[in-house]
């Protein structure tokens, strides 16, 4: 096996391995160039921005910037969701700062990616910034969030703020275009278009798509097929779950929450964000009516963070959309 | 028209002279509270539930002008989580200082008796620690003080017994409340009512306002379908009874009456709603209510347990948004969340461990794996089991499997 | 069977021992007087048997205070003697007369 065998995802296979090969982040790289030139002066940093922006790449490529071939050594790679809670992470990064203490060449520091932190709560980034200062001298650390709002302020004012913005359809389209090329795959304008326009702004979101597309018919990516791949990898379920409370059949609608629970795991907020974005495909419903219902989620979604039960908020959300789809069949 | 109010809350009394009963635990209290030379600094109110214990607290209170930090020390588990609330609290009035004139602090402790064996270590000393060091008086309640574990505390405070209430009071009573609610009731139904709560004041007026709320007319006859009390429920009995409560108070009485687990309780509930009310706007209605129950409860925590009566009565509204649509039911047990966790367990650890291996790979949470690669994965193995990505992601012939025959989600 | 009056009520003479039994029991001595008063309501079922038993074992029963007139009256009149778990033991109550007569609990200011 190789060292640094072929990753067999694009999402991975054409991530760039330095920040020259980042495109569309100008300004970004340029201000990050001028730290890694005197590394000693670089600070802790904040990569703010929505998913698939690049983030993660930048962090990475600082890694490689700094440590060359062996940056794995010299990088620990944390995700807030995935630990347990503040006192793992406490754990890791102590174990971790006790293996690499002097940083290598002169780069006198280790480096920590910490992704997903704005998914932590009050509380537990109190105590990360407690970490961050007591191992300040050995570590340094590339926090990464989406809503950088929500890192407390006592942290933001010790990390240097970079702000990923979404990219623009064009920059996208030409990414796309670049991967089929080096692939052998043919991709028509309208797929690419397509594709784009799923994603939402988010390349890695986008490359997949395509990955997926690819497969499905030999190498021959058109419009067809990705509306083919768009379709099948959407969630279904929650779309189930939602026409049947409309329809009024309540137990059956609950019976899918439970299944995308139990099943899948979904968590309540997940459940409740693809029940928003499936309402406003219902073309069954005025646009008065997704209104209320948008309104509706909106209530419930704050209670699930206040209550106990998530399952006892989404029936209770399931029942208000019974409710909802029953007046409509009286109105007709 | 239905009166949104439980009676209980309010006739609450306002002041001591409008405390039914006890007379002479009253005037006791009182002394105690005047007393600028107190010889215990700490009470103990003790005596059967609903007899008036707290009532009579925060009728003083009202009536005297000072201020209660209450704590419900029966739900309050371990030294910590006594001292967090107490802790502060009685480092306010000097003790000579307090007079009923004044504006002061009154620490007041009800269900103590309620403080476990084992659960609550420390739970007792922590109390007699606070009595000692507080310099407020402290008021304490109890429904039992002859249990062995309160002896501690039973050193250092005051004790006034409290006693069943007696009928013709509780009937004098019940009249007053007619009188006000414009209700003419015969005076064997209350008799009656008076006979059946066993001296337990609340469950009195509960019973009255279940019996005679759509009334304007309460007879003896109306009165027959007061079941006899009973003081331990089963979850079964708890949750029949609410299904076919036909009345808040009737519900509220019910759940105070119950000793099931709260969890346990509103997870049933949940699970049995769509089979008691059938119209979707009934449900709609219950299910809010039931889920502010659950917002109550997620905010209750492990701690602030003098919330709890906020749960009960959201809860109690559950019961009764449309009492006449009432009809009987095959309960749904065990509750379904469980079921369901139970047997998925294991489709849920197998996509676990696929989206880690996925998020090693891919420098992403497993979350994100979830939701942004499983799907698109999934559809590639399908079109190609032998897909090389799947030795690159290291999964396993099983994994592979798991995820093209998983259902699309 | 004796009936007394829980304002003030004579006892024959009794030894050291029992008289500071009855005084840890819930009464209180009045020397001028030399009558006894109930000045503590907790342990008032033991202190009743203990009386019973100075007085040869009579029954003893103590008169209720009516809360809405004010009158004196024994438990023997009332109708809920054989349901009431505090029966003769000196509490208020309401008489007879006022539960006939429908009359409401009242906040009187006593």
């Amino acid at each position: 096996m190789a060292l640094d065998e072929e990753a067999l995802m694009w999402v991975e296979k054409y991530r760039p391995r330095n920040l020259n090969e980042v495109v569309d982040l100008r300004d970004i790289v340029e201000s990050l160039k001028a730290f890694l030139r005197t590394p000693r002066t670089m600070p802790h940093l904040l990569l703010a921005g929505i998913p698939g922006t690049g983030k993660t790449t930048v962090a990475l490529c600082i890694a490689r910037e700094l440590f060359g071939q062996n940056w794995k050594t010299f990088t620990l790679e944390l995700n807030a969701s995935d630990e347990r809670g503040i006192d793992t992470v406490r754990d890791r990064i102590k174990d971790f700062s006790r293996y690499s203490r002097a940083g290598f060449g002169n780069v006198p520091f280790a480096l920590i990616i910490l992704d997903e932190s704005d998914q932590m709560t009050g509380p537990a980034q109190t105590a990360l910034r407690r970490i961050m200062e007591t191992s300040s001298r050995t570590c340094r650390f590339i926090l990464i969030c989406n809503q950088s709002g929500k890192i407390i302020e006592p942290i933001q004012s010790r990390c240097a703020i970079f702000r990923f913005s979404k990219l623009d359809k064009k920059a996208m389209v030409d990414q796309l275009e670049c991967i089929a090329k080096k692939e052998k795959i043919t991709l028509s304008p309208e797929a690419a278009e397509r594709i784009v326009e799923y994603s939402e702004g988010d390349l890695r979101h986008a490359i997949n798509a395509l990955q997926t597309a690819s497969v499905f018919r030999d190498g021959v990516v058109d419009e067809k097929t990705v509306l083919q791949v768009v379709g099948e990898a959407s969630p279904k379920q929650v779309q189930v779950m939602l026409n049947k409370a409309l329809n009024g059949d309540f137990i059956e609608a609950r019976k899918v929450m439970y299944e995308l629970i139990g099943a899948y795991g979904f968590s309540g907020s997940e459940i409740v964000r693809q029940m928003q974005r499936e309402l406003l495909k219902v073309s069954y419903l005025s646009a008065e009516q997704k209104a209320e219902l948008t309104n509706i989620i909106g209530e419930y979604d704050f209670r699930l963070t206040q209550g106990a039960n998530s399952d006892i908020q989404l029936s209770a959300l399931l029942a208000q959309f019974a409710k909802v789809g029953k007046s409509k069949g009286e109105s007709n | 028209m239905k009166d949104d109010f439980l009676w209980v809350e309010k006739y609450r009394p306002k002041k001591i002279a409008e405390v039914v009963g006890n007379e002479e635990a009253k005037a006791t209290f009182v002394e105690w509270l005047k007393n600028k030379r107190h010889t215990k600094k700490a009470v103990l109110l003790y005596g059967p539930p609903g007899v008036g214990k707290t009532a009579l607290v925060n009728a003083a209170s009202n009536e005297f002008g000072f201020r209660i930090i209450e704590m419900n020390a029966s739900d309050t588990r371990t030294e910590k989580a006594i001292n967090k609330v107490a802790g502060p609290a009685t480092s306010f009035v000097a003790l000579d200082k307090f007079s009923t004139e004044s504006k002061g602090n009154l620490l007041f402790l009800d269900e103590v008796d309620g403080i476990a064996g084992n659960e609550d270590r420390g739970g007792v000393s922590a109390i007699v620690k606070i009595v000692e060091e507080s310099r407020v008086p402290v008021i304490m309640a109890a429904n039992d003080p002859d249990l062995e574990k309160l002896r501690p505390l039973k050193k250092v405070c005051a004790l006034i017994r409290f006693q069943q209430v007696r009928i013709p009071l509780i009937i004098a009573m019940l009249r007053r409340i007619c009188i006000m609610q414009h209700v003419e009731a015969e005076f064997e139904a209350l008799e009656r009512i008076a006979q059946n709560s066993r001296g337990d004041v609340r469950s009195a007026i509960n019973d009255l306002q279940s019996l005679a709320e759509e009334k304007r007319v309460l007879t003896l006859q109306d009165t027959m379908m007061l079941s006899s009390r009973n003081r331990d429920i089963s979850m079964y009995e708890t949750l029949k009874g609410f299904f076919s409560a036909k009345s808040l108070a009737e519900a509220s009485t019910l759940l105070s009456r119950s000793s099931v687990d709260y969890d346990d309780l509103l997870l049933s509930v949940s699970d049995n709603l769509p089979l008691r009310y059938t119209d979707s706007r009934e449900l709609a209605e219950a299910y809010d209510l039931v889920s502010k129950a659950d917002v109550f409860r997620g905010r209750i925590g492990t701690e602030n347990w003098h919330l709890l009566k906020y749960f009960f009565n959201c809860l109690a509204q559950a019961a009764a948004v449309a009492p006449q649509s009432c009809k009987s039911f095959e309960l749904i047990s065990p509750p379904i969340r469980i079921i369901t966790l139970f047997w998925t367990k294991g489709k849920r650890t197998a996509l676990a461990t696929i989206c880690a291996k996925i998020g090693a790979r891919c420098h992403v949470s497993r979350e994100t794996a979830k939701h942004d690669f499983v799907p698109f994965v999934k559809i590639m193995l399908e079109k190609q089991k032998s897909n090389p990505i799947n030795s690159w992601l290291k999964l396993e012939l099983e994994e592979v499997d798991y995820l093209v025959k998983m259902g699309k989600f | 069977m004796v009936v007394l009056n829980k304002k003030a009520f004579k006892l024959p003479r009794v030894e050291k021992e029992k008289f500071i039994l009855l005084l840890r029991l819930g009464l209180e001595y009045d020397r001028e007087q030399g009558s006894f008063c109930i000045s503590s309501y907790n342990n008032i079922e033991r202190l009743l048997d203990t009386i019973s038993s100075i007085l040869n074992d009579e029954k003893v029963m103590f008169l209720q205070n009516c809360i809405l007139c004010g009158r004196d009256f024994p438990c023997s009149d009332c109708k809920y003697y054989d349901l009431c778990s505090t029966k003769n033991l000196p509490f208020h109550c309401v008489c007879t007369q006022c539960l006939k007569e429908g009359r409401a609990y009242e906040d009187s200011d006593k």
